[in-house]
């Protein structure tokens, strides 16, 4: 066991090498990229500030309650991306056939298809946005264990985040019709960067339970601030290794029913 | 080695029926028979060849064999495994080369890619080394391997993806196409590569190809596949004698002779003074000659098998639907 962790350990970080390698050949797209990012950052940073210019409170949430989730957002957000790059080159991958290729060798196809393009372009943004939301926390009064919860509850939101990842790989497996699946998680995902409470009953109610964005991110910045009761932190756990076993069960599915290019 | 019984794949493909409110609410699939109850055996060190048009079912039953595809039914035993089950241990046996499709790292030189596999196969140091010079070396691609994928011409990737696919020295290799699209000159070296690899390292090699050439030059057993049934498995000698029923005469004439005593032989396919083709019956052939050598003068006389390539054409025209 300990063995076929330290092997896979050590593929995960050649294809993460092999990736630096290859965003190395190209200066210009590092800077544009980079820039990009950073502009779209500022930019709804400032809209908070504006926002809160004009009230105190939105649906519950002061000022810095809401800085402190929209950082929580963006890391989560670039940390997946980090991790989860290769997802978006996926559909290529199937519709070229050289997925076909990946499928042959020995190691589990997540290495490749899932974590096996490391971005190191989004590194950049995450450890400035980490340090930031670390500023940001410790000016609050936060107890040990209101911050031992946040964490957690942020790993959790890695967890249902990778299992959403996982059910795009799927679905490019089932059907190459669904042109750019990610981006339709990328653009439901960034309706959490604002709290929950923004939006309608119904709304809310679907990204707690459906499509569980709000747990994957409002859910930590509640936690921190001791809004969050028991329950919902159960049901938290509970919905991320449920979303997570649907998404590796769907994985399976699609592998079987998998056509192949050209077959 | 390999053992096929009764493989069946059923394809659901979507159709489209130009009514674009039909295409998107009340979409129409149809099941396509990819393979019907194929069975064949393949045992150690064997280089077959598959050989069907295109759509026959060629390389979905490499796909199954290799663990690709999930098959609809049927039994498949490779190495011992089932395919699609993916155990490490099955998957670091085989290999699959795909002509124009590639595993090599398109932006760094192939040589990342032959160090990812080393780790990925789990091969020490001495013997990656020795395989990698091994392969290099049959192919005289030994500056190859530094140079960015993406500098490389379609034959010398061909090359290098061969060498990515084979430094395990996988037991059974399976080859799509691997000469498709190749200049003359590649597709004799992929062919000597092949030739060469089987008999250093006893692997069993399954090579689809659309040139002849490739099967001819290196299976000595055949397996003829159309819309999914195997019309074939033998020898390639073996295909002449049961389905070749015509032969080739060819006479270089010593004088003219009267188109009424050439005639009776048959109408000739070619005839230019002084060549005359004809194309006869293989049961007349005894008569044939006989005729010649008594009514005709001639310089010279040539019979020739009817061409591999043509048998295996009229083979499927005779299973058109």
């Amino acid at each position: 066991m300990f063995k076929k962790i330290k092997r896979n350990l050590k593929i995960f970080l050649l294809f993460g090498y092999q990736s630096l390698k290859t965003t190395g050949q190209s200066r210009q797209a590092i800077f544009l990229f980079t820039l990009g990012k950073i502009l779209r950052f500022i930019f709804l940073f400032g809209v908070i500030f504006l926002v809160f210019s004009k009230t105190k409170i939105i649906a519950g949430w002061s000022l810095k309650q809401v800085v402190i989730l929209y950082l929580t957002f963006n890391f989560i957000d670039t940390f997946s991306q980090l991790l989860y790059r290769e997802v978006y080159r996926f559909r290529p991958q199937v519709i070229s056939g050289n997925l076909d290729l990946i499928l042959v060798k020995p190691y589990h196809p997540f290495l490749r298809v899932l974590v096996g393009g490391v971005d190191f372009l989004d590194l950049l943004l995450l450890v400035p946005y980490f340090f930031l939301l670390l500023f940001f926390i410790f000016q609050e009064k936060i107890s040990f264990f209101s911050f031992f919860l946040y964490l957690t509850l942020v790993i959790n939101g890695l967890i249902i985040s990778t299992a959403f990842h996982i059910f795009v790989l799927a679905l490019g497996l089932l059907t190459t019709e669904v042109d750019n699946a990610i981006m339709i998680y990328r653009d439901i995902l960034n309706l959490g960067r604002f709290p929950i409470e923004i939006y309608q009953q119904i709304i809310s109610f679907i990204f707690t339970f459906i499509i569980p964005i709000g747990v994957m991110i409002t859910f930590p910045v509640k936690a921190l601030f001791n809004f969050l009761n028991f329950n919902n932190v159960v049901f938290a756990f509970f919905i991320s290794f449920l979303f997570l076993l649907l998404s590796i069960k769907f994985w399976q599915i699609g592998l079987k029913k998998y056509q192949s290019a050209g077959g | 080695m390999i053992s096929v019984k009764n493989l069946t794949k059923i394809y659901k493909v979507y159709r489209k029926t130009g009514n674009l409110i039909n295409d998107i609410f009340f979409r129409r699939y149809e099941n396509i028979l990819a393979l019907d109850k194929v069975s064949f055996e393949i045992s150690k060190n064997e280089l077959v060849g598959f050989i069907g048009p295109n759509g026959a079912g060629k390389t979905t039953t490499l796909k199954i064999l290799s663990g690709i595809l999930y098959p609809t039914s049927g039994k498949v035993s490779v190495l011992g495994f089932s395919p699609f089950e993916k155990k490490e241990a099955f998957l670091k046996q085989i290999s699959f080369v795909m002509g124009q499709r590639n595993q090599l790292i398109w932006d760094l030189p192939a040589i990342d890619t032959f160090l990812l596999n080393k780790e990925i196969y789990e091969l020490d140091e001495e013997k990656f080394k020795k395989n990698l010079q091994k392969l290099t070396a049959i192919f005289s691609a030994e500056k190859l391997i530094q140079k960015p994928v993406k500098m490389l011409s379609l034959g010398e990737r061909m090359k290098m993806e061969f060498i990515a696919a084979l430094l395990h020295q996988p037991k059974i290799v399976f080859l799509d196409e691997p000469t498709i699209g190749l200049d003359i000159f590649s597709q004799e070296a992929i062919r000597n590569f092949i030739k060469d690899y089987q008999k250093e390292f006893k692997a069993t090699i399954i090579l689809t190809s659309h040139y002849l050439e490739d099967v001819k030059k290196l299976a000595k057993r055949l397996i003829i596949i159309n819309k999914g049934k195997i019309l074939y498995d033998g020898s390639l000698t073996t295909i002449l004698q049961k389905f070749s029923s015509l032969k080739y005469v060819s006479l270089i004439l010593e004088k003219e002779v009267k188109e009424e005593v050439l005639f009776k032989i048959g109408k000739p396919i070619a005839y230019q003074f002084p060549k005359v083709v004809f194309r006869i019956q293989k049961k007349d052939l005894p008569q044939v000659v006989a005729f010649i050598n008594d009514q005709i003068p001639y310089l010279d006389l040539a019979i020739e098998d009817e061409k591999i390539e043509e048998v295996i054409k009229n083979l499927f025209e005779n299973h058109k639907d």
